[in-house]
């Protein structure tokens, strides 16, 4: 009796390791942990277990941001047991897990969904390695547009500025009415995002590519001129304290009438509305200057691990529906940023979403989809950059620009010579 | 009777004994049993500590000698360059003066607070139960719960802090709390005391509780006042005490990590990034997994060179006290 019970214990244990062997469920690790984030993932994850009955996908939530997600990555690789299917960021990041081994090409599925039709040129350059896709794009949202509270503009009789110095002005008159003109966050992304609507305004599109490349250094009279444009332009306009407060207290800001504008992703347009403040009626948006008829973007995208052909399969088939339009469109709708699928119906979005997507047609249109600088650096330079353009913004004197450009162009110089640049 | 004899007066003679009597074999048996046992209980507390902390040493040291991104499969050799390399690095000296200011800071502020707290509730005052509570509660919140709480004290504009300043006349004294490089660490500090006296609060006040009676009852009758009963009776009494609180608050200030960086990830521009927040950054910020290495290789020496003479010195001490 004692041998038959302990018998049954052991084949109930490698019973146990033969169910886990014979999956049928796959793993989707995302950082989408709250609000209208996590319910456009848990949306897509429906749609796409709908249609693929045989690889159901199950999402899991790595706290934090892409640096945890990151941490968890290397761990699970380490383990050899990474997810199916993971949330990504694009170029440098893709590019490092690329290089690692790491990555399954998705070269037949991409070919499958017609990637080079749906996808927009600017999207496509920064999801393929070498001219081979790793990563498949599905949450995008553009980070060069600025939002103000209407009624405030209205009480001064201000309309939204469309160059550099209709930007200084109107945010001249804020001051003087007692308003903050130009909300900003502190961290190493919101001065960075801000700023490169005065480096597009100084060396153009060639020159924003030019500086990804690493070609453009940062010791020269182009970035120096772009760096004079943000100082006495957005950076003097900055609201007091700004570096003090995260983009959430940024937004409450213009909702409650202290500051008249700020300058942040999309996605500020979902806080917006979850707060009650509304697109078209209490605020607004308009490009910043410099960046009209261009669009400057963020994206994250769906990335394979190499592993077993069955996780492989099910990923594919994954995001085979999750970069169909109902696809695209379940998630963007929800979580409130655009499906970068052109296939998707502008109808789909509200005020601010129409806005936005018209934005980027007609960029598309004019091939000037921008995608955001901090990704097609190299690694380090890009943090380096971010790190150092938020000094800048808190102290902009001719001595931290100094410092500044001794931090950066040795480091791209080194990145060079590391041939860590990629031509994207 | 000779096999009892011989256990009594050495166990190896015992073992070793040429004549072997029941006797002598069920007591062998029992010995080594029991050696057995302690060798078993030994090796899972050692087994713990040689996979969890010796291991992770030498890995870490290991790594430091490579050019590695953490994802690849391969390891570039490089030698000591990740370490020479972070000896130029500015940005590794700021991270090292932040940890220092810590480790000052930590052994002065919460320490001194916590004594003073301990010293005045132990007078006896009344409600006193409530404000043991009160004042060891903080301690029990976690470090991200914490910085949550106080990133919105902080708000420079509608915060708590400057709210409470401005309702008082001193907005002058309303500062850019996290968001100002020169006062950020001041701001992080003074969460952290507020989170941290409550420990030491804690082990002074049961210190205070033990001293004998006797000592300070002796001490009054003698004439001394309450000022001289702390400082000549009761504060020499509570080196036990003291001794674990500024062990712990100095390995604290070396492995301080968590709070910082939920607080403010080391900024802005790294104003407030101590040696665990770079090490972090560096390791998963940047994919330079063999630098963040080198980074906590360093953190182990200094953390290494600062804390194991106190904690040398320290356990002599209490030896010492207790032989005598």
């Amino acid at each position: 009796m004692y041998k038959l019970k302990w018998i049954c214990l052991v084949a109930a244990f490698f019973g146990g390791f033969a169910s886990v062997g014979a999956q049928s469920t796959y793993e989707l690790w995302h950082y989408y942990a709250a609000g209208s984030e996590l319910a456009g993932i848990n949306a897509l994850i429906s749609y796409a277990n709908k249609q693929n009955p045989d690889a159901q996908i199950i999402g899991r939530i790595i706290p934090g941001n892409v640096i945890e997600m990151r941490r968890q990555l290397q761990t699970a690789f380490l383990g050899g047991k990474p997810p199916a299917v993971y949330q990504s960021s694009m170029a440098s990041e893709l590019k490092t897990f690329v290089e690692g081994g790491r990555l399954h090409p998705l070269t037949d599925i991409w070919n499958k969904i017609h990637g080079d039709q749906i996808f927009p040129e600017g999207v496509q350059r920064v999801v393929k390695i070498a001219g081979v896709p790793y990563g498949v794009p599905y949450d995008f949202s553009l980070i060069n547009n600025v939002f103000y509270n209407k009624a405030i503009f209205a009480k001064i009789g201000l309309t939204p500025p469309t160059d550099w110095n209709g930007l200084v002005s109107t945010c001249d008159a804020l001051r003087k009415a007692g308003i903050q003109p130009l909300g900003n966050a502190g961290g190493p992304f919101w001065s960075l995002y801000n700023f490169y609507a005065a480096l597009v305004s100084t060396v153009g599109i060639d020159g924003y590519y030019k500086i990804a490349n690493g070609e453009l250094a940062f010791d020269g009279p182009e970035f120096r001129k772009a760096l004079d444009l943000y100082r006495n332009t957005m950076v003097k306009s900055y609201a007091k304290n700004w570096s003090g407060k995260t983009w959430t207290q940024a937004a409450d800001d213009v909702i409650n009438g202290n500051t008249g504008m700020v300058m942040m992703g999309i996605w500020v347009a979902g806080y917006f509305k979850h707060a009650g403040f509304e697109a078209g009626k209490q605020f607004d948006v308009f490009p910043a200057p410099g960046t009209e008829g261009k669009v400057i973007f963020q994206m994250d995208v769906f990335a394979v691990p190499e592993g077993p052909k069955a996780s492989v399969e099910a990923a594919e088939k994954f995001i085979t529906a999750a970069s169909s339009v109902e696809g695209q469109q379940t998630f963007a709708v929800l979580k409130g940023s655009l499906a970068p699928n052109v296939n998707v119906d502008p109808s789909v979005y509200d005020y601010a979403g129409a806005k936005f997507a018209k934005q980027l047609v007609a960029a598309s249109k004019a091939n000037a989809v921008l995608p955001n600088l901090f990704f097609l650096l190299p690694t380090n330079v890009g943090s380096e950059l971010g790190n150092q353009i938020e000094r800048f913004a808190i102290d902009p004197s001719d001595n931290t620009e100094k410092e500044m450009i001794s931090t950066l162009e040795p480091l791209r110089k080194e990145a060079l010579s590391a041939n860590a640049y990629t031509k994207w | 009777m000779v096999g009892l004899k011989a256990h009594a007066g050495s166990p190896r003679n015992c073992v070793r004994s040429p004549s072997k009597t029941s006797s002598q074999k069920a007591s062998r048996f029992e010995l080594s049993g029991i050696r057995a046992t302690h060798l078993l209980l030994l090796a899972l507390p050692i087994s713990i500590f040689v996979i969890f902390y010796v291991i992770p040493i030498f890995s870490t040291f290991y790594l430091s000698l490579f050019n590695w991104d953490g994802v690849s499969k391969t390891k570039h050799f490089i030698g000591l360059q990740n370490y020479s390399a972070l000896l130029f690095e500015p940005r590794f000296y700021h991270a090292l003066l932040n940890n220092i200011v810590w480790l000052i800071f930590m052994l002065i502020a919460p320490t001194g607070l916590g004594l003073t707290l301990a010293a005045i509730l132990d007078r006896g005052l009344k409600g006193e139960g409530f404000f043991r509570i009160i004042f060891f509660l903080p301690f029990t919140i976690p470090a991200v719960a914490v910085a949550a709480i106080w990133r919105w004290m902080y708000e420079p504009t509608n915060g708590l802090l400057t709210r409470f300043l401005e309702t008082f006349g001193l907005s002058w004294a309303a500062q850019n709390w996290l968001g100002d490089p020169h006062v950020v660490n001041f701001a992080i500090m003074g969460a952290v005391l507020w989170w941290t006296t409550g420990f030491a609060f804690l082990v002074f006040f049961s210190g205070l509780r033990n001293i004998p009676v006797d000592c300070i009852e002796a001490a009054r009758i003698e004439g001394a006042t309450a000022w001289q009963v702390f400082w000549k009776i009761s504060f020499p009494l509570l080196w036990p005490s003291t001794i674990i609180v500024l062990g712990m608050s100095a390995i604290d200030a070396m492995r301080l990590f968590d709070i910082v960086w939920a607080m403010t990830n080391g900024g802005p521009a790294h104003a407030s990034e101590v040696l665990a927040t770079q090490m972090y950054d560096v390791a998963f910020g940047r994919f330079e997994m063999g630098r963040a290495s080198a980074i906590a290789v360093y953190l182990l020496l200094i953390a290494g060179v600062i804390i194991l003479p106190y904690i040398y010195y320290m356990s002599l001490r209490v030896q010492h006290r207790e032989a005598e």
